[in-house]
């Protein structure tokens, strides 16, 4: 990283003031107790099986202009922008394949977490976001549309709380179909973290972190990334990490699999109303172009006749 | 596999004897193909190991190093790990080309070894928030004849199972600093305890069936693999009868997709279950091994060695 | 065409969706694909369905926007000479049947594939000169970032150029198959002069009285 020697650029190492806060010291089973009140009910009023993207699933097509399609995904805390770009010339490559490819990337905002990224290289978090994306994508493009050429696919997290990849391979699908690229189907996405026996759905970076930090007791805990192609009856990319029995990972696949089967008709309404959209600005565009034509066409009548009478 | 080329009804066949739970080359659909493991073969490193299984060879080597622990956890020791594809295996590693798979494998390999069901981080505490030990695994792919992640997997366990860590004799406080004195004799060293460490066991769909270690011409008939990684069974890996005569219940670690296809929820769900299988009888096999192998070391001071190092 | 089928013309479309079955008397078109006897979306837009002279009805999709889509081997596309040497033309890709492209992608036009007769004999000069609008067929990909055209058709070839010294923006009228003159300079210079079938040829040739309703039937399910 560049750095500029020209200022007072502070110590190299430094302890963030959070650690001496009551918080940092918190104990395991303080941190679980927090996430869930007496009744079963989350921090932020949400029951345990209930997705964010059932309350707030906020999403828009077209929202970059100049994109060929673009995306935009809330799910309350998390905000995600997606752009696609049309086929290019793969930058280095030298060899032929029959299939395009689909560049993916993944970026955080500066801003977008508790701890401040550096904005420069992406890290290897980005990186790892990117194949996972790059893969639970390929599946669904019809890529043998654009053999030697490749699709990009661009990511920005504005705000992360949580479940950042199943929203980012919401994005990307919604901004795909946007695009106007062919896909073979719609593919959705949703994440789960296990602690113990509980199972929260679409979980906030709280919940995230506490899953995937080991606990006291061997319990099960863990995070599971689906995505399927809902029309197919595929998944197209499936991610664990953790530790987890045989009957926890398949008792949090078959959440997993109805919560993503949720989504299609929110994900099919967004994508309608965008194909109306499109149409309605097209007409409207015409009616346009024909009232132009008309008032040049009487101009020029006029024209005619004044030449005619001169 | 490049350049392997195979007829439609070649592939039918290999299709359908896999659909019967029957190979071409005799094995069953959780068969591996025989492997030859060595371990302390390196000798600037505390611990190695060469795996050969089919064409594909690796050799690891482990190297500590103390360090400070992060703030956030002070008990806790550090692991990486590093892959690195050299030419030798395949032309296309020249370079940078290797860099894209041994990224995939590294990051997977942290995956797996991410909770402490998996590998208990304590025990590579010294003083707790000042020092700790640091392990890098370094993974060099001498030779690449598919299924390198089981390979990898397994060439770690053993060579984390070699490694010894010296005791340390004294702790020498001087104002906010550590001065720690370590023993020179080699024979005074501590083993790691590696029981659970996790196995990658890589499932190829052919079908609707899933393989495990797929040959070339199988790995030829498919678009996707699922790699599981398990955790071990710690008393495989243990002469005493008493350690945990409760075998510790084999659990997931990492679930990823690999390639570019899909797979319909049920394939996946057999996938794992088969992967669990696998997983534990070449557990129980590679602890077997390295128990023998430690034992004849012991007899015969002078080990006999089979490999092309030393 | 029965009014069942025109009912369903007109239909909104998203990727995945099942649009009918895939046999004799439906073939998959743009913006569809094919799997397990039947034909599914590809795009967002609007499903069409025409029959063709063989009683077989063309599946397909009609997106509001440009599709994402690259020259295929076979497409006629429409591209610009950017540079003419002894052995090949080089050309930027502009349009792909009726489908303008987002992005210029490059065509190469090789000596042999100019002309469909004494092809040994074709100077690439006398056919092309930079700046001249073809019409070309794609042929299948060789190289990986350039597409391969051909001329060798009478209908392909130049449709749009300009005489050397002529004034901008007026562009020579085909006098002969080789042979193109500007209208304002007489300047007459040679080119590979494309036949250009105007597209409403039947219509012009033998008019109907037109009763087809272009008016896009939006069902508004949502």
């Amino acid at each position: 990283m560049p750095l500029d020697y020209r200022r007072f650029n502070g110590p190299e190492d430094s302890i963030p003031y959070k650690r001496f806060t009551k918080d940092f010291v918190k104990s395991y089973d303080e941190l679980f107790k927090e996430l869930l009140d007496d009744k079963g009910v989350r921090k932020d009023g949400r029951a345990l099986s209930e997705a964010r993207s059932m309350c707030m699933f906020f999403a828009r097509a077209d929202m970059v202009s100049q994109a060929k399609g673009s995306a935009y995904v809330e799910l309350r805390k998390t905000k995600v922008v997606c752009s696609v770009f049309d086929p290019r010339e793969i930058p280095h490559q030298n060899e032929f394949s029959e299939l395009g490819q689909i560049f993916c990337e993944v970026k955080f905002a500066p801003f977008s977490c508790p701890r401040r990224r550096r904005p420069h290289a992406p890290d290897a978090e980005e990186k790892a976001l990117s194949v996972a994306l790059r893969k639970a994508l390929e599946p669904s493009v019809c890529r043998h549309m654009f053999p030697n050429y490749q699709v990009d696919v661009f990511i920005y997290i504005l705000e992360n709380d949580g479940a950042c990849l199943s929203a980012a391979i919401n994005a990307a699908g919604l901004a795909l179909a946007d695009a106007a690229v062919p896909m073979y189907d719609i593919i959705t996405s949703c994440t789960v973290a296990v602690i113990g026996d509980k199972m929260f759905v679409d979980p906030t970076e709280a919940e995230e972190y506490l899953a995937t930090t080991n606990p006291d007791t061997p319990i099960n805990h863990g995070l599971l990334t689906l995505s399927t192609l809902s029309e197919l009856k595929q998944i197209s990319d499936f991610i664990q990490i953790g530790s987890m029995d045989v009957v926890s990972v398949t008792n949090a696949m078959e959440v997993l699999e109805k919560e993503c089967e949720k989504l299609v008709p929110l994900v099919q309404k967004v994508l309608v109303a965008n194909v109306l959209k499109c149409f309605a600005q097209r007409k409207r565009l015409e009616e346009e172009a024909n009232e132009r034509e008309k008032a040049l066409n009487s101009k020029m009548e006029e024209w005619k006749k004044l030449l005619n009478a001169g | 596999m490049a350049g392997l080329l195979l007829s439609p009804t070649e592939k039918v066949f290999i299709v359908h004897g896999v659909q019967d739970d029957h190979r071409s080359d005799g094995r069953t659909n959780i068969d591996y193909r025989p492997m030859e493991l060595e371990t302390n073969v390196v000798s600037h490193a505390t611990g190695s190991s060469r795996l050969r299984l089919a064409n594909t060879d690796i050799l690891v080597g482990v190297k500590t190093e103390i360090d400070v622990p992060t703030p956030e956890k002070p008990d806790l020791g550090k692991i990486e790990f590093y892959v690195d594809c050299s030419a030798n295996a395949a032309p296309q590693f020249e370079g940078r080309g290797g860099e894209q798979l041994a990224i995939g494998i590294a990051k997977l390999m942290q995956a797996a070894y991410h909770s402490s069901d998996a590998f208990d981080l304590k025990q590579l505490c010294i003083f707790e928030g000042k020092q700790c030990w640091k392990i890098y695994v370094d993974i060099l792919i001498l030779e690449c004849g598919g299924n390198l992640c089981d390979a990898v997997s397994m060439a770690v366990k053993a060579a984390l199972f070699n490694t010894k860590l010296p005791s340390v004799k004294a702790a020498l406080m001087d104002g906010g600093n550590i001065d720690l004195q370590l023993s020179d004799d080699p024979y005074d060293a501590k083993s790691l305890d590696i029981g659970t460490a996790p196995l990658l066991v890589t499932l190829c769909k052919i079908g609707d069936k899933c393989v495990v270690d797929p040959s070339a011409e199988e790995e030829s008939c498919s678009v996707i693999s699922v790699v599981v990684g398990v955790t071990g069974n710690p008393s495989s890996y243990s002469t005493e009868e008493n350690v945990s005569d409760s075998a510790k219940e084999s659990k997931f670690t990492t679930i990823e997709m690999v390639g570019s296809g899909s797979v319909a929820p049920k394939t996946l769900k057999d996938a794992m279950n088969q992967g669990m299988v696998a997983a534990k009888l070449l557990d129980k096999a590679l602890g077997e091994a390295l128990l023998r192998e430690r034992q004849e070391t012991q007899v015969k001071t002078k080990k006999h060695s089979y490999g092309f190092l030393r | 065409m029965s009014t069942e089928k025109l009912k369903e013309t007109g239909k909104l479309c998203i990727p995945g969706m099942r649009l009918s079955l895939s046999n004799k008397e439906f073939v998959s078109g743009p913006g569809t694909y094919e799997l397990r006897g039947y034909i599914y979306a590809t795009l967002c837009g609007t499903l069409k369905m025409e029959q063709d002279e063989n009683e077989v009805t063309v599946v397909s999709v009609e997106s509001p926007r440009t599709p994402s889509i690259l020259p295929r081997t076979g497409d006629v596309v429409t591209a610009k000479v950017t540079v003419v040497n002894p052995r090949m033309v080089q050309c930027v890709i502009l349009c792909v049947g009726s489908s303008v492209l987002v992005r210029p992608y490059r065509g190469i036009l090789k000596k042999e594939d100019i002309k469909a007769t004494e092809k040994d004999r074709v100077d690439p000069y006398k056919c092309y000169r930079p700046g001249d609008v073809i019409l070309a067929r794609v042929l299948p990909m060789t190289e990986i970032h350039w597409y391969h055209l051909s001329t060798a058709e009478n209908e392909l070839g130049v449709v749009i150029a300009t005489a050397e010294g002529s004034p901008q923006g007026i562009s020579m009228l085909p006098i002969s198959w080789s042979e193109m003159q500007c209208p304002k300079t007489l300047v007459k210079e040679s080119r590979k002069v494309a036949r250009v079938i105007p597209e409403n040829i039947n219509h012009a040739l033998f008019p109907v009285k037109d009763n087809s309703t272009t008016e896009l039937e939006i069902q508004q399910d949502t």
